[in-house]
């Protein structure tokens, strides 16, 4: 009676051993993943912030008397902030931790009684698999080598060749797109827009296709996804997704406030997202990143205060033809829209221009309407949704894997972003690249697009010396090659987890 | 011969104790060198044959002896003083108490009226000092906060306080205790004494005992009364506007930019803000006003009393920071049956009402605004509101922190507390006695906060007003059954055993909500009901059980004398606990422990000087159990874990996942310690000597040691890590008086070596907390295998360069330089572990945050109704950190050291350069480092008792004092306070801005009827 008396039972929350069992438990442990993605950058450094830092469109940027860890990403050089050792360390752990919630969901799927509904466990189970493939898409492009767990562990797990990362993600993608019905954008119901379709596993099949074999030189993804099938997944998307571009390129962005096409528009293929309900108390479901590439410190409406990061390279303003819609559509120039910008003493690498499509936004009397929202403020109250892979995404991958309508394809998003200036040119591989570059810029793709040329291309692409204005002070900013190619544009590992590892993982090169 | 023309007469007197000024019945009063002896009345009243010249001799049992020479009078007023220490004095051990001088543990005790000398609002600041081997540190000056007590040395890096004992109900806090209740306080240090409450124990045990009636005694009415005035001692200095404004030029100046102001601009400055002049009150008024009665008939006893105290805060006021307390005790006991049934209780209530302000981490810390905010920001604007900052051409971003702490700490929290227990005790044949007890300690609690609209800068503001409300309560139930018998086996052996069980239970809930808009604004009106919002995403509403914790035990011990020469005593216990697994549910905690009084044996008889020598040693385990139930189990996480589909924002879809890694085989935390002593009296009685040396040792750490995040889940508990603890502890007292000057002096100290082994992780450190000197900072302490428990890592420092040349003779093997881009006013780094560069491998323990001694020491002294006492406390070889600057930001203030900076060849070679970015203070290094040492006047107290002088049979004493608390503090540490109790994570000795203690000066009486 003694062992009785101390028995006591947990009355809020449940533990493993009670949870996985029923449907309605399978549908909150899949938006436990869900939401394991969305806090993937609330803290550290966000993927599409360190995408645009480190490629060529932007410089680090930031506060002019912040450590210099923006910079030590843009450069690749660990001696411009020694003290930086775990710039991502948040993130590196925040993506395991979001594996995990994958892995264990995937390894409890037997034991849920499913009252036969195999289709639901099906969808389940490949909503999962995408989101651990998405996962381990990021993570493997941003460190290039990192343990790979397919099912929960605390072992020291050492890193594992790219090859295997890829051959998982490819083989997780492959059964999300053969497993998720196909249902057109048009029938999608709008309360469940944001969960994975069997088109978004397709279009990130493309992208890993490209980026694998671009970046590693490779025939084929991983034994898994030859060229053809990487194309047939994005003509499936384009013949039968009912997706389609949005009329005029800056309708895609809420600075176009009224005229904006709203979240989870026809071309939004798959996006993280985001609401104002962010606070300090645990509540994470924030774009916390966003107000990183505010202005900084100071609006102008419509566009809201941030942190100055990514201040835009002149040479990417200078890459549109005047012509083009998506040069405004991207940018903000200071000096272009007449603000009376006043705060150079407190902006690092000041160059007169900012990222557009990702940037707080205020009202007329510059209140931030993420505030009047609801949000707690404008660092974690912000709401965008990221739009990882867009329709127009599909269009030029499709005609960059050689679709029989590549021109046609091609034409379709450079249409829309010179309208009456429409003038064709020929695709073909460097066209496009550079087309991806005008269309995406700001939106994190442009260095993984670089670096899958090769990593001497990326490096002689990026390299550059220039002035910039640090707190109104003329200063000389360099990204050197080298750099580049020792660390063979790869990010360092989080050294608490090296040491934590006692030396079983090891730090990327030139870190 | 002189003597020899006198004859013996009749002298006559009385015995009185020199304190309560009562009668001694049954005094023994001889006359030196003949056999005259008698002893005094039921009135203390005596007569006996003498001649001038002869000496009386009075002698009483617990009180010291004194000798007076007969003069010209007859008639002779006698007072006593109490031996204090008397070795016929009983001390209170794990369930029960026991002769003293038959204690062979290495416990202290402190009596109730040595802890109402101090006159502090709490029980546990009043030890400080007097308590050998027991640290006591203020966690922040704010009244009310906690004490951190560590006993013997941190044995673990999860909470190390003690477990307190009230009466013999368990308890993890006193704070509730008025300090007038106190009959007396016993600290069991060793592991053998602690070893009786095994689970609880590992980290020493504090029995409290209130205050009791005593049968037979006659009625007694005391009042006691003070009232202070608290202050700041000692204000940190801040740079004023052209000191600021100064330092601003040269940092910019340093960083490649053009000043900020032109010299004319400089001078034409006035002072600015002094924020930390403004933080502060000037008076704060602290009281207490204590109201008891006692007394007894032959079947029953009683104690009760009523108090109030207060005390407010000295930063920000009463609205801000502020404590009150009311008490209710009630204590009685009861002879139901003969001598055979006792029934009684002992209850004490408290009501606090309490609001503070942060004093926590960075984020909040109250105090620390003030630090960083620059002169120039103003208090109020034209209209006499709070400055608005937000269109500062200099610092559109800070705020001004005495409105921060104003808006952002407007609360109200009260708390009740009912603590104590019923017992019946049946003694049916001489010797064996049952006792059952059933202890109740009972909390509830309530608060209340809003936040009102405003706007200081562009970070701070708040757009709609917020009401927060909450309530808990909760219980803990004790049930103990014990049985005691003593007996002698052919009357030198003599016994006493005990058994006994208890089972622990607790329970409670608590809800809270919070809303938005209020109808009506301001703290009055900060209820739910009067908010307005009625959007779910902008409310947030709690309610939750406590997760319920269940204990069962039995113990047993046998306590063994021969002849009151030989002593050995042995206890057993045994607990079960719900917090671990089924299957490591129970543990075992023996000791063992003996003694020898060596002045018992014949061969010492003779031995005049020495008057009691007692040898002790003892073995005890221990053992710990303090995290939160069901660790071992794998939580399902539900709070928090949504996403938003869908295309409406603000609508969650709730989610759910496993947020923590299970470990079924969670057992105990356990610590074994060994200690060797003696306790002596020499020198006739005047002077004791307590010493004791121990090596205690805790193992298998209940911790959360970081895993690797690949684990995907936050790290489970496991037992792992050990630390030994060893040291030394002497407490001398002497006591003497010289005519009518009674005078004691005490002195104690203690050594501690904190030593950390077997931690389990790949790289044997458990690592400190970052983000928490200042934005985004680094690591700076860790518990490491052979280091001292939080020990601060860092860079370790050599001066500054003072020149181009010096940077560039800092050279290593290979010719290069060590430091490349270090300019003159740069620090110089030590290159650690020598291998040319300067980075995280050259970082080593800079610091170490236990102190290697602590002592104390107290003097008093009284002379015809004059009474004077002073108590001091210290530590030794501890270092601080202090981290007041915010430097991820080049415009926060600083503090005036920064006035004896680098700026040129030869004007420092301690303090770096100023810079925007702060590059010589990102890294952790030594510059942050302090030494710790403190000598702290706690209480000087003068005192008079006009009770002789009203010669009033029914005023016993009325005695009016002056005290001073924290009178002075002999430190060379350049913060408001040497004694730094907070500290980050399992790290102590922390400056972020420390709120201090105050110095009180009060007037106070203690009236007796």
């Amino acid at each position: 009676c003694t062992n009785d008396f101390l028995d006591t039972q947990m009355k809020t929350g449940s533990s493993e051993e009670n949870f996985y069992k029923t449907t309605d438990d399978a549908y909150k442990a899949l938006v436990g993943c869900y939401d394991g993605l969305q806090v993937v950058w609330a803290s550290g450094i966000s993927l599409p912030v360190a995408a645009e830092v480190m490629s060529d469109n932007t410089f680090g940027g930031t506060g002019n008397s912040d450590g210099f860890g923006y910079q030590m990403i843009d450069e690749f050089d660990k001696g411009r902030s020694p003290s930086d050792q775990d710039l991502f360390g948040d993130n590196w752990s925040a993506y395991y931790k979001a594996v995990y919630r994958c892995n264990m969901f995937i390894g409890k799927m037997d034991q849920i009684d499913w009252k036969g509904n195999t289709d639901l466990k099906n969808t389940y189970l490949a909503e999962t698999r995408f989101l651990r493939a998405y996962l381990y898409f990021d993570m493997v492009r941003l460190w290039g080598n990192i343990p790979l767990l397919t099912a929960p562990s605390s072992e020291n797990v050492p890193q594992a060749s790219p090859e295997e990362v890829y051959k998982l993600i490819a083989e997780d993608l492959k059964f999300a797109a053969d497993n998720l019905p196909a249902v057109a954008y048009g029938a999608q119901s709008v309360a469940n827009h944001g969960r994975v379709t069997k088109y978004a596993a397709e279009a990130l099949i493309g992208r890993v296709y490209l980026y694998y074999t671009g970046y590693y030189g490779k025939p084929d993804l991983a034994g898994v996804v030859a060229k053809v099938d990487a194309l047939a997944y994005q003509e499936d998307i384009i013949n039968n997704g009912g997706y389609g571009l949005v009329d005029k390129f800056e309708y895609l962005w809420p600075y176009s406030l009224n005229n904006y096409a709203g979240e989870d528009n026809k071309e939004t293929i798959f996006a993280i997202k985001y609401t104002y309900t962010s606070d300090y108390n645990g509540n994470t479901d924030g774009n916390h990143w966003m107000v990183m590439n505010g202005i900084r410190e100071q609006w102008s409406y419509p566009y809201g205060n941030g942190w100055g990061a990514c201040t835009v390279d002149p040479k990417l303003w200078a890459a549109y033809s005047d012509k083009d819609t998506r040069r405004a559509g991207s940018i903000i120039s200071i000096a272009g829209e007449g603000i009376n910008f006043t705060n150079q003493s407190k902006q690092r690498e000041y160059t007169g221009l900012y990222q557009k499509k990702y940037i707080p936004l205020v009202d007329a009397a510059g209140n931030s309407i993420a505030v009047s929202s609801g949000g707690v403020n404008f660092m974690v109250g912000q709401f965008q949704d990221y739009v990882s892979i867009r329709y127009a995404d599909v269009l030029l991958m499709a005609a960059e894997l050689g679709s029989s309508k590549a021109q046609k394809y091609f034409d379709d998003v450079r249409k829309r972003a010179y309208g009456s200036n429409f003038v064709s040119v020929a695709v073909n591989a460097a066209n496009l690249l550079n087309e991806r570059r005008l269309e995406f810029a700001g939106e994190g793709i442009r260095y993984w697009d670089l670096l899958r040329q090769g990593v001497d291309v990326a490096a002689a692409t990026i390299a550059q010396t220039t002035d910039v204005l640090n707190g109104g002070i003329k200063t000389t900013k360099t990204i050197n090659s080298a750099n580049i190619t020792t660390t063979k544009g790869l990010q360092q590992i989080p050294n608490t987890q090296i040491t934590l590892s006692n030396g079983v993982l090891k730090q990327n090169a030139g870190w | 011969h002189y003597a020899f023309a006198q004859s013996a007469r009749k002298i006559t007197g009385k015995v009185i104790d020199d304190k309560d000024l009562q009668p001694i019945p049954g005094a023994i009063i001889k006359v030196k060198g003949t056999s005259e002896a008698v002893s005094t009345n039921t009135d203390g009243e005596f007569t006996i044959q003498a001649k001038t010249g002869d000496v009386l001799v009075i002698s009483f049992l617990g009180y010291i002896e004194r000798s007076v020479t007969v003069g010209a009078g007859n008639a002779y007023n006698i007072k006593l003083a109490e031996t204090e220490k008397s070795l016929e004095e009983v001390v209170v051990i794990g369930y029960g108490v026991q002769k003293k001088k038959l204690n062979t543990g290495a416990n202290l005790q402190v009596k109730g009226e040595d802890i109402q000398k101090q006159n502090t609002t709490n029980v546990l600041q009043a030890l400080q000092g007097q308590t050998p081997g027991v640290q006591i540190t203020s966690v922040s000056g704010q009244p009310g906060d906690a004490l951190s007590v560590i006993i013997r040395g941190k044995g673990t890096i999860s909470g190390s306080g003690p477990l307190y004992v009230v009466d013999g109900v368990q308890t993890g806090d006193i704070s509730y205790l008025n300090p007038a209740d106190i009959e007396s306080v016993d600290v069991l240090k060793d592991g053998a004494s602690a070893a009786i409450y095994g689970s609880q124990s590992a980290n020493g045990v504090v029995l409290v005992t209130t205050k009791g009636g005593k049968s037979g005694q006659k009625s007694q009415i005391t009042f006691d009364a003070y009232f202070g005035q608290q202050r700041l001692a000692n204000q940190a200095r801040l740079l004023n506007s052209k000191e600021y404004a100064t330092i601003m030029n040269e940092a910019a100046i340093n960083s490649g930019k053009q000043p900020y102001f032109t010299n004319d601009g400089i001078s034409s400055m006035g002072t600015g803000t002094n924020w930390l002049g403004q933080m502060f009150v000037d008076q704060a008024p602290t009281q207490n006003y204590s109201f008891g009665a006692s007394g007894g008939s032959d079947v029953s006893s009683y104690s009760a009393s009523l108090a109030y105290t207060s005390q407010q805060g000295i930063v920000g006021g009463k609205d801000l920071s502020n404590y009150e307390r009311y008490n209710i005790r009630i204590n009685s006991d009861h002879k139901l049956y003969k001598d055979i049934v006792t029934l009684g209780e002992n209850l004490t209530f408290a009501y606090v009402n309490n609001n503070g302000i942060g004093v926590g981490n960075q984020y909040n810390n109250t105090l620390r605004n003030a630090f960083n905010t620059s002169p120039f920001v103003q208090m109020y604007d034209e209209d006499g509101n709070f400055f608005d900052n937000s269109n500062s051409d200099w610092n559109n971003g800070e705020a001004n922190p005495y409105a921060q702490m104003y808006y952002n700490n407007q609360n109200r929290n009260n708390n009740q507390r009912l603590l104590g227990n019923l017992y019946l005790g049946v003694e049916p044949i001489k010797g064996l006695r049952f006792r059952t007890s059933l202890g109740l300690d009972y909390t509830a609690s309530e608060g209340r906060s809003y936040l009102p609209i405003y706007k200081l800068s562009i970070y701070s503001f708040n757009d709609n007003t917020n009401v927060f409300q909450g309530m808990n309560k909760g219980r803990a139930l004790t049930w103990d059954n014990q049985v005691n018998y003593s007996f002698k086996l052919n009357s030198y052996n003599n016994f006493e055993v005990m058994a006994g069980t208890s089972a622990y239970s607790t329970d409670g809930s608590g809800v809270n909500a919070s809303n938005k808009d209020l109808s009506m604004t301001g703290l009055d009106y900060a209820w739910l009901d009067n908010a307005t919002n009625s959007e779910g995403a902008r409310m947030s509403t709690g309610g939750y059980p406590y997760a319920q914790q269940k204990r069962m035990s039995y113990f047993g011990r046998v306590m063994y004398n021969y002849k009151e020469k030989y002593l050995l005593n042995a206890t057993f216990r045994a607990d079960g606990s719900s917090i671990l697994a089924p299957g490591h549910r129970w543990n075992f905690f023996p000791s063992v422990s003996g003694g020898w009084v060596m002045t018992n044996e014949d061969f010492m008889k003779n031995t005049s000087w020495l008057n009691f020598l007692k040898l002790r040693a003892s073995w005890g385990r221990t053992g710990n159990q303090n995290i939160s139930p069901y660790q071992y189990l794998a939580p399902i996480t539900s709070s928090n874990t949504n996403y938003t589909f869908g295309n409406a924002e603000g609508t969650l879809t709730p989610g759910a996942y496993p947020s923590r890694l299970n470990n079924e085989n969670l057992t105990w935390e356990t610590s074994e310690q060994s200690d060797i002593g003696f306790d002596a009296t020499v020198l006739n009685n005047k002077l004791t000597i307590n010493a004791d040396f121990y090596i205690k040792t805790t193992k298998d750490w209940l911790i959360q040691a970081p895993i690797l995040a690949s684990a995907g889940a936050d790290a489970p508990f496991i037992n792992g890590g050990n630390v030994k603890n060893s040291g030394v502890e002497l407490a001398l007292t002497y006591r003497n008086h010289a005519g009518s000057l009674n005078y004691s002096i005490g002195v104690n100290g203690a050594y501690n070596k904190n030593k950390v082994g077997a931690i389990p992780t790949a790289d044997g450190i458990i690592h400190g907390n970052t983000n928490s000197l200042y934005n985004n900072s680094g690591e700076f302490y860790r518990a490491e295998n052979g280091m001292p428990i939080g020990y601060f890592w860092g860079l370790k420092t050599n001066g500054v360069f003072q020149t181009e040349e010096e940077v560039n003779a800092y050279k290593n093997k290979n010719g290069q330089k060590i430091q490349p881009t270090a300019q003159p006013g740069d620090v110089r780094y030590v290159d650690y572990n020598g291998d040319g560069s300067i980075d995280a491998n050259d970082k080593t323990m800079i610091g170490n945050p236990n102190p290697d001694f602590t002592y104390g020491f107290n003097l008093a002294a009284d002379y015809k109704g004059f009474d004077i006492s002073l108590q001091a406390s210290g530590v030794v070889g501890n270092e601080i950190v202090q981290s007041w600057r915010n430097q991820a930001d080049s415009k926060a203030n600083y503090s005036a050291a920064i006035l004896d900076r680098w700026h040129g060849a030869g004007s420092s070679y301690t303090t770096p350069r100023v810079t925007e970015d702060n590059r010589n203070w990102t890294q952790f290094s030594d510059l942050y480092i302090h030494k710790g040492d403190y000598l702290r006047i706690n209480n000087l107290t003068l005192g008079y008792d006009f009770g002789t002088l009203a010669k009033k049979s029914y005023l016993s004493k009325v005695r009016l004092y002056c005290s001073v608390l924290n009178l002075y503090t002999f430190t060379s540490y350049n913060g408001m306070d040497p004694e730094i109790g907070y500290g980050e994570g399992f790290s102590q000795g922390v400056d972020l801005g420390y709120y201090p203690r105050p110095r009180t000066i009060m007037l106070g009486a203690n009236i007796k009827f």
